[in-house]
């Protein structure tokens, strides 16, 4: 399964902060519509600044036993989190993830876009890695 | 001339008084340009984006009002922009 069939990819937001992420999601939402499912992962197991590897893992998971996900990450231990959770998965999960090498704010949106196109996790990953070479001003 | 410009089709269209090109109105087109074969590009403020690209149509900074230039060309170039061409007024 390259979860192409039924539906679009999830988004997962994987944040130190659960109001950034939430409010990431709240504006990847808006431009893309409401046909993307987007989980966040924000801030630590209890509240405060920080990643739940717990968490994390679940929602990649999740994702994966759907129409794929494309996780994206902000800072230093989120990456740490989502690396271990890779190591988590299932050989059918991994290969039904994409962890995209982008900048948060950014690869969420157009990820998100791209997801709403009915995009592969792979397409979408590859879209919020353009990210990068994106000038903004 | 190479092949491709003999092949570019444009459209002229006008957004909305009141509808900017960010946002929702922006993943809309987005999602229509990408719909087709052809590259599409989008002009306005003196700046040409990538139709199918979120960030580059964000950047565009397009406002209400605003009168577009759109160029697209391939297979399906003159569908791509007269859809857009359709779109674009009826944003909202």
């Amino acid at each position: 399964m390259d979860g192409n069939g039924n539906g679009a990819v999830t988004l997962v937001l994987v944040s130190h902060s659960a109001e950034l992420a939430a409010g990431l999601a709240e504006m990847a939402r808006q431009i893309a519509g409401p046909t993307v499912p987007i989980v966040t992962v924000g801030g630590a197991v209890d509240g405060s600044l920080g990643t739940d590897g717990g968490r994390v893992l679940d929602a990649m998971k999740a994702g994966a036993a759907g129409a794929g996900a494309v996780v994206l990450v902000d800072l230093g231990s989120s990456v740490l989190s989502v690396r271990a959770a890779l190591t988590e998965l299932t050989p059918e999960e991994l290969a039904n993830v994409s962890v995209a090498d982008a900048p948060l704010v950014e690869g969420a949106v157009a990820a998100a876009v791209a997801a709403s196109t009915g995009c592969t996790h792979v397409e979408a990953a590859r879209v919020a890695e353009e990210a990068r070479s994106v000038a903004k001003l | 001339m190479s092949p491709s410009s003999e092949a570019r089709v444009e459209r002229h269209a006008t957004l909305p008084a009141e509808v900017a090109l960010h946002a929702r109105p922006a993943g809309a087109l987005v999602r229509a340009a990408s719909a087709f074969a052809a590259d599409v590009f989008v002009s306005a403020n003196g700046r040409r984006a990538n139709a199918k690209s979120i960030l580059d149509i964000l950047a565009l900074g397009a406002e209400g009002g605003v009168e577009l230039l759109i160029d697209a060309s391939g297979d399906d170039a003159t569908e791509a922009a007269e859809h857009l061409a359709l779109l674009v007024p009826a944003l909202a």
